[in-house]
């Protein structure tokens, strides 16, 4: 029952829109031909019984536009061709017993397959070669008024208020039109209930959700809480479509004037409702969305922007702080710098420069390393009285000597030179180095950074992070307990050197002093003999080692060559001071190939891993330190630390302590940043470029050379100075030499094999591939490799 | 847990048991007994609606008993919480029967369990574990290195991360005490959070390791507090406390920390150093390569089968995580495995996947096997079957990749995942 009054709604909707084009009649299909001459006769029966007269086209339009529903076309026409408007209030009331009739008069003329035909036509509608989708258009505009056909986007999903509309609701059908004015204003109420009511029924081909509540909102007739469940059920259907792909052709006739003027589209100022539930509703979707710049592209645009734009506050920023500190003239350079051809600039400049390099001092505990760099340093003059004045102790306490004053005070004054280098008050304290110290100093050659190393095997993994800063290393072998350090981390720190990547290894041949006898040039090279093997079974070429016998405490051949009547006078014959050994290790800057290298490294984007967060001074709250790995950055460049994801600018830079305005690959720097919280920051981090940042993995592919046998396990994985819990989780293949799969799967990976590992974190990290990885397990290194 | 009450069927494992949890540690124990499709019986607070007839709704708590048929078990070791879902089935007059029910299974009320495929060996052992009542220990360790600290409590089935506190600490240089400052700093955020954990009234063992000197620091350090403070609990926890050497400040270091003599001297025969020492062993024996040591599904199948893990030295080492697969044929095929070795004479260990030795185990697979006799090329033949389990392994990169492969469930249920996350 229910049903089939709402079908006869939508069928009035139909109606409306063809009846206007009602003479592409010849586009009828067969079948449908065939309905109207059935039903013609039936309709004009009907009709005669109230005594009115209708042309066989107005039937058969209305028959069309009923779904051949017989008692529905009847009632249309009784409608239209009683002037009378009490005719219209007679017609709802008798709507519910119209269905009965219309029922029953189906079955006793055995028409029931005129519900068939109804979705026989939506069926075979979009097969029909007259139809097209954009001929859809003009019935919309031409109906934008009519709510109850398809809306126009403008209109939104809104029914408009009735009285507003309803001239031009009926301008929808000229003879609709007529009759309205016949019926005058008394039936608009109800006529328009009713087109309200078919209205909403029609729009159920559109399948737009904010409608529901609109319909609710419509003025409320006494069919209104009936429709809207119907509504709902009749959902599955889609008459409405499949009508207006039948009127297609309808579509290309011209209105008559009459209707144009009816039908005229309203000013956007009759649809102020409209307008406003349609931003209501948010229904933008009707624009196009590609029409502006994608959301993607705005937030690169505003990066972009934003690169330039925090140039210049940061550049007055910069600018002011330097004038506090500064004279102007420091200030003028930074801005000039910004967008610096760095790469071209660092060529220039190159030839100007010493070559400069960072070495780390590696070796087993107490074999003298922190000692021997500080009498380096000393002896070089990088340690003076003033400097230490100044940074280590203020004015209060001063000199070499001082620290012998104190440090024979605690019963070590033999640890005095390491002090330079270990400053912490918990490493004075156990005279063993914990953390890596960094130190620069400048020979007439050379420019050097020290990284010296903790031998501790507690510490190995802050050994790994200043190894992996290191252009080149020096071993520090004490000649009396070489046995020690063999079994040691003499052993580990060479594995974890080449592990890093370090080639060049210079081996301090330390404590001759105490040797017995005194610089016995026997055991020099029995020690020697050992190294050599050691290294070279670890995989570094003869040529890139060098040994040199010395005493870091005594200070002899560590700068100045030891006095020809020492006992030590069979050195400088064959063998160069530490400090020659190092100027000579450094890989000369003039071969072309490393320069090209070193010039596709700089254009690469930038990558620097984080080794220290730290607060640099009250200028500057916020520094980082490490070693740039690839590409370039210079004062003003907005970088991206990961894996916090976020933006730093850089305020300012310093190289070797001095403030530069750019640096580059294979330099250590510190950055001062700025528009950044500490808590992003964490050691370990990747600082990187913007446009290029590093890739966040939770797993990665390690070709690893195995030292201990691993299974499936938990390891600690270090990438420089980032240390992470991790673990093995497949065997993937071991592999020879060349890299080619010899078994896949492996039970188990045995020492010396070389393998290709799947290795998962708890953490994203921030990985490059071909990063240097080491595998720990225990507090041993079981291997190590290169991501893949 | 108490055993209130049960019934089950020796021979045919039928029967249920009525169960009482007492303690966090409980409805672990819960966790590994109930099963999906297994009857649960427990109190429950359910929302009921009523409709009036004039149309009016009136909802309202109800405290009733719904016997639940199990479908999913979802457990929060942090906050010892254990949630099963299931199906309603048996009606009563709030609730119908076939809807849906989550039961919060809580302490200290009893709930009854019916199994489904009935009590299988593995079941009853673990119900009798559970039971136990002998002493039970439990400690606190810190696993700590400079600038992160773990604290986590051990118990005998599981070790739980409480609390992980990273700070950034700035390196050491010259002329700046930044470094000491943030040091006493991130000593004393993990000496407050170690308080917020601490039971002091009754204090337990605590167990702080560390790579070189920080866990000794940290030892003055609270040693320090308890000396100025007012807090004289912290005095009684002075002597309870030990100090270990790890690797690393990462929590599997805890492992190495169990095993050392140090913490086995004080700690001994607890169940986690007894687990801990014969993974350590079995890694011993296949580091060695020596062919009596096994690992994998299959691998340790075959060995069963071949009737290798027997009297005299044979160890089947499972991990608990595959009997809790949902498949019921997946655990089937473990207990099976259980009770052969049994009959064979070897010893078997369900270890705890909540253990780091557990964790151990789960990456080889859940389940390794040490051999009385060195077997010869297991793996043979198993190359491309294994690949399968591998691909569908790396969608989920977990702890283990070939580990839903084999119907474990562990990382998948993103259980464990929290509390080492």
């Amino acid at each position: 029952m229910q049903r089939v009054k709402n079908v006869d709604f939508d069928e009035d909707e139909l109606y409306d829109d063809d009846d206007e084009y009602g003479e592409e009649a010849e586009m009828y299909l067969q079948e449908d031909r065939a309905n109207f001459a059935a039903l013609t006769p039936v309709v004009r029966a009907e009709l005669e019984e109230v005594g009115l007269q209708a042309s066989d086209k107005e039937i058969q339009d209305a028959l069309w536009n009923y779904y051949w529903d017989v008692a529905k076309a009847v009632t249309y026409l009784k409608n239209n061709r009683t002037p009378k408007p009490p005719q219209q209030t007679f017609k709802k009331q008798e709507k519910p017993k119209s269905k009965f009739d219309e029922a029953a008069e189906r079955s006793a003329k055995g028409l029931d397959e005129e519900v068939g035909h109804v979705v026989k036509i939506i069926v075979e509608s979009p097969s029909d070669g007259s139809e097209g989708t954009p001929c859809m258009l003009p019935p919309r505009d031409w109906f934008r008024d009519v709510p109850w056909t398809l809306p126009p986007g403008t209109q939104g999903h809104l029914v408009p208020a009735a009285p507003v509309y309803r001239p031009r609701l009926l301008g929808g059908s000229s003879k609709l039109a007529k009759a309205a004015e016949e019926r005058g204003k008394k039936a608009a109420t109800t006529s328009a209930e009713e087109f309200t009511a078919n209205g909403a029924s029609s729009s159920l081909d559109r399948p737009t959700k904010p409608k529901e509540p609109k319909e609710n909102k419509a003025p409320s007739t006494v069919d209104e809480p009936k429709n809207s469940p119907m509504r709902e059920k009749r959902k599955p259907t889609p008459p409405p479509s499949s009508g207006l792909a039948e009127e297609m052709p309808d579509l290309r006739a011209e209105p008559t004037d009459f209707a144009r003027t009816l039908s005229a589209r309203p000013t956007p100022d009759t649809l102020p409702a409209a307008m406003s539930l349609l931003n209501l509703l948010g229904s933008e979707r009707s624009e196009d969305p590609f029409k502006g710049p994608s959301p993607d592209g705005t937030v690169t645009k505003a990066q972009n922007r934003s690169k330039g734009m925090t140039k210049r506050p940061l550049a007055n920023k910069t600018q002011a702080l330097k004038l506090d500190s500064a004279p102007t003239q420091a200030a003028q350079p930074k801005v000039g710098s910004r967008g610096l051809d760095v790469p071209r600039l660092w060529a220039e400049e190159k030839a100007k420069r010493k070559p400069s390099a960072a070495f780390v001092v590696i070796g087993h505990v107490d074999h003298g390393k922190s000692t021997l760099m500080g009498r380096l340093l000393l002896d070089v003059g990088a340690v003076s009285q003033r400097d230490i004045d100044k940074c280590v102790f203020g004015l209060a306490s001063s000199t070499i000597s001082q620290y012998q004053k104190q440090a024979s005070e605690m019963g070590k004054a033999s640890f005095a030179l390491a002090w330079v280098m270990d400053t912490s008050a918990e490493e004075r304290e156990r005279g063993v180095t914990f953390d890596f110290a960094q130190h620069h100093f400048s020979t007439p050659k050379a420019d050097f950074t020290i990284l010296d190393a903790p031998g501790h095997r507690d510490f190995v993994p802050n050994m790994i992070g200043g190894a992996s800063m290191a252009d080149m290393a020096v071993l520090v072998v004490d000649a009396n307990q070489l046995d020690s350090g063999m079994k040691g981390q003499t052993r580990e720190h060479i594995l974890l050197a080449k592990a890093v990547g370090l080639k060049k290894v210079v081996v301090a041949i330390n404590k001759l002093d105490a040797a017995t006898p005194p610089w016995s040039q026997q055991l020099f090279e029995t020690v020697q003999t050992d190294i050599k093997t050691l290294l070279a079974t670890s995989g570094f070429a003869d040529e890139d080692i060098k040994f040199i016998p010395c005493s870091g405490l005594a200070g002899t051949n560590v700068v100045n060559p030891p006095k020809p009547s020492s006992p030590a006078a069979w050195i400088p014959k064959a063998h160069f001071t530490l400090l020659q050994a190092l100027e000579r290790s450094i890989p000369p800057p003039a071969k072309p190939t490393t320069t090209t290298a070193a010039q596709e490294l700089l254009k690469q984007p930038l990558r620097m891993q984080i080794i220290d967060v730290f607060r640099g001074s009250i200028t500057n709250p916020l520094s980082i330190a490490g070693r740039i790995a690839s590409g370039t950055v210079q004062i003003g460049d907005v970088v991206t630390i990961q894996p916090s994801g976020e933006k730093a600018a850089i305020k300012a830079l310093d190289v070797s302590d001095e403030p530069r305005d750019y640096a580059v690959a294979g330099q250590i720097c510190t950055l001062h940043l700025s528009e950044i919280e500490a808590q992003h920051l964490r050691s370990g981090d990747v600082v990187c470029s913007s446009q290029h940042p590093v890739r966040v993995a939770k797993s990665c592919t390690v070709l690893i050379e195995v030292l201990e046998a691993l299974l499936p396990q938990p390891v600690d994985v270090h990438f420089g100075r980032l240390h992470v819990p991790g673990w093995i989780s497949q065997l993937v293949e071991t592999v020879d030499g060349e890299g080619e799969q010899m078994k896949r799967r492996p039970r188990v990976l045995e020492a010396g094999q070389r393998a290709r590992v799947r290795v998962g974190f708890e953490e994203g990290v921030p990985l490059v591939v071909g990063e240097r990885v080491v595998l720990r397990n225990a507090g041993v290194t079981a291997a190590y490799g290169r991501v893949e | 847990m108490r055993l209130i009450k049960q019934n089950i069927e020796r021979k045919t494992g039928e029967g249920s048991a009525v169960l009482l949890p007492e303690e966090p540690e409980d409805l672990w124990h819960a966790y590994n007994l109930i099963r999906p499709n297994d009857l649960l019986r427990a109190s429950a607070i359910r929302k009921v609606i009523s409709e009036s007839g004039s149309g009016s709704r009136s909802n309202e708590r109800v405290h009733t008993t719904l016997t639940i048929r199990v479908t999913k078990l979802d457990f929060d070791p942090q906050a010892a919480q254990l949630h099963v879902s299931g199906r309603v089935a048996e009606e009563n007059k709030h609730v119908k029967l076939g809807s849906f029910h989550t039961l919060d299974l809580e302490l200290q009320r009893n709930f009854t369990l019916e199994k489904a495929e009935g009590w299988d060996s593995v079941a009853l052992d673990t119900l009798k574990e559970a039971v136990n009542q002998d002493a039970k220990v439990q400690l606190w360790a810190v696993i700590m290195k400079e600038g992160l600290a773990n604290i986590c409590l051990v118990t005998d089935h599981q070790t739980i991360l409480r609390q992980k506190i990273e700070s950034n600490l700035p390196r050491k240089r010259a002329g700046s005490t930044e470094h000491e400052k943030q040091m006493q700093k991130f000593f004393q955020t993990t000496f407050d959070s170690l308080l917020r954990q601490l039971d002091l009234a009754n204090p337990k063992p605590l167990l702080l390791a560390s790579p070189a000197y920080t866990a000794t620091h940290f030892q003055s350090f609270i040693k320090a507090q308890a000396a100025s403070g007012t807090n004289k609990g912290l005095r009684e926890l002075l002597p309870k406390i030990t100090v270990a050497q790890s690797a690393s400040g990462h929590l599997h270091s805890l492992n190495e920390v169990l095993s050392s003599p140090a913490v086995t001297a004080k700690l001994s025969d607890t169940k986690f150093a007894r687990e801990t020492q014969l993974v350590d062993h079995f890694f011993t024996l296949i580091r060695k390569a020596d062919n009596r040591a096994w690992y994998g599904p299959r691998e340790s199948e075959k060995a069963v089968e071949q009737g290798a893990v027997g009297k005299g030295g044979g160890v089947l080492l499972i991990s608990n995580g595959l009997f809790r697969s949902q498949e019921i044929e997946v655990r089937k095929r473990w207990v099976k495995l259980v009770d052969e070795v049994k009959e064979q004479g070897g010893e078997v260990r369900v270890l705890s996947s909540m253990h780091e030795s557990g964790r151990r185990l789960e990456s080889l697979g859940g389940v390794a096997v040490i051999c009385t006799w060195p077997i010869e090329d297991l793996d043979d033949g198993e190359v491309e079957e294994e690949d399968e389990v591998h691909e569908n392994g790396e969608v989920d990169e977990a702890w283990h990749e070939n580990g839903d492969g084999h119907g474990i469930e562990g990382r998948v249920e993103h259980v464990e995942d929290i509390d080492f996350a």
